[in-house]
């Protein structure tokens, strides 16, 4: 399974014909088939290519939603 | 827009242009969840629709009020609606409430609860953004999710999830958003 670099996941913002990816605790997820992440921003207020551990805290939902998702890498530390 | 109105919003903190971009995004949800569950709402056929397809219609036309409430706040912060029906509908903040393959009234009812569980995350969500800052947006956005909540306990006691807590049903449709319909 790939590694991504934070700089790397940047590009998969679902941008340029490119796949929408997240990351959350250090995995890389494939949101491409969320309806909630067309065109590689979720609702108004995060955008794809992003680390999103942090803001998960202050979402109304858990990671339940995002785990839904395939991993497709592991993203690297810094 | 309402000049002082969007002002003592930004001024409190909140980035408005975002909350507005919220406020869009739910008001296409209800009015695209207004439509689809039309389509649902016909759907509650039989002996097992019947038992649901009144607590669905209630549903229905307060997810139709929500859109309504929101309008005119869209407008005062200095917002608009898209120009594009079609483009206000895949903006939506929540998915496409669509008919299941197997129309049958549990599946119906699955669909139904995801619509209000995405509606009541929605919301909570521009709570949390406003409480203490936009206050009318805030008042809005809290009459919205006691409705939504009232939806999904509904919908999940039908699915036999457990107690909604709700004994029956009785007077106005809704109770906490008509205040801003007059």
């Amino acid at each position: 399974m790939r590694c991504f670099t934070a700089k790397e996941l940047k590009e998969y913002c679902g941008k340029n014909g490119k796949p929408v990816y997240i990351a959350y605790k250090g995995k890389v997820y494939d949101v491409n088939g969320s309806f909630l992440w067309k065109n590689g921003k979720h609702q108004a207020l995060h955008s794809a290519g992003e680390d999103l551990t942090e803001s998960l805290k202050d979402a109304p939902h858990g990671e339940a939603l995002i785990k839904r998702y395939p991993v497709v890498g592991c993203l690297k530390k810094k | 827009m309402v000049k002082v109105t969007r002002e003592v919003v930004e001024r409190s903190g909140i980035n408005v242009d975002e909350l507005l971009e919220l406020l869009v995004k739910n008001a296409a949800a209800e009015l695209t969840t207004y439509y689809y569950y039309t389509i649902l709402r016909a759907n509650l056929i039989g002996l097992k629709g019947e038992g649901v397809k009144e607590i669905a219609e209630v549903a229905r036309i307060e997810d139709r009020n929500h859109f309504e409430a929101l309008v005119p706040r869209i407008y005062e912060l200095g917002g608009k609606l898209p120009g594009d029906m079609k483009r206000f509908h895949d903006l939506s903040a929540c998915p496409p409430a669509r008919l299941p393959e197997n129309p049958s009234a549990e599946e119906i009812l699955k669909v139904l609860v995801e619509a209000e569980r995405c509606a009541v995350r929605g919301y909570t969500q521009i709570c949390n953004m406003t409480f203490g800052k936009d206050h009318r947006t805030y008042d809005l956005a809290l009459a919205i999710l006691n409705e939504e909540i009232e939806h999904e306990s509904w919908f999940s006691e039908f699915l036999g999830e457990g107690p909604s807590g709700h004994l029956m049903r009785r007077g106005e449709t809704s109770p906490f958003v008509s205040k801003f319909l007059k």
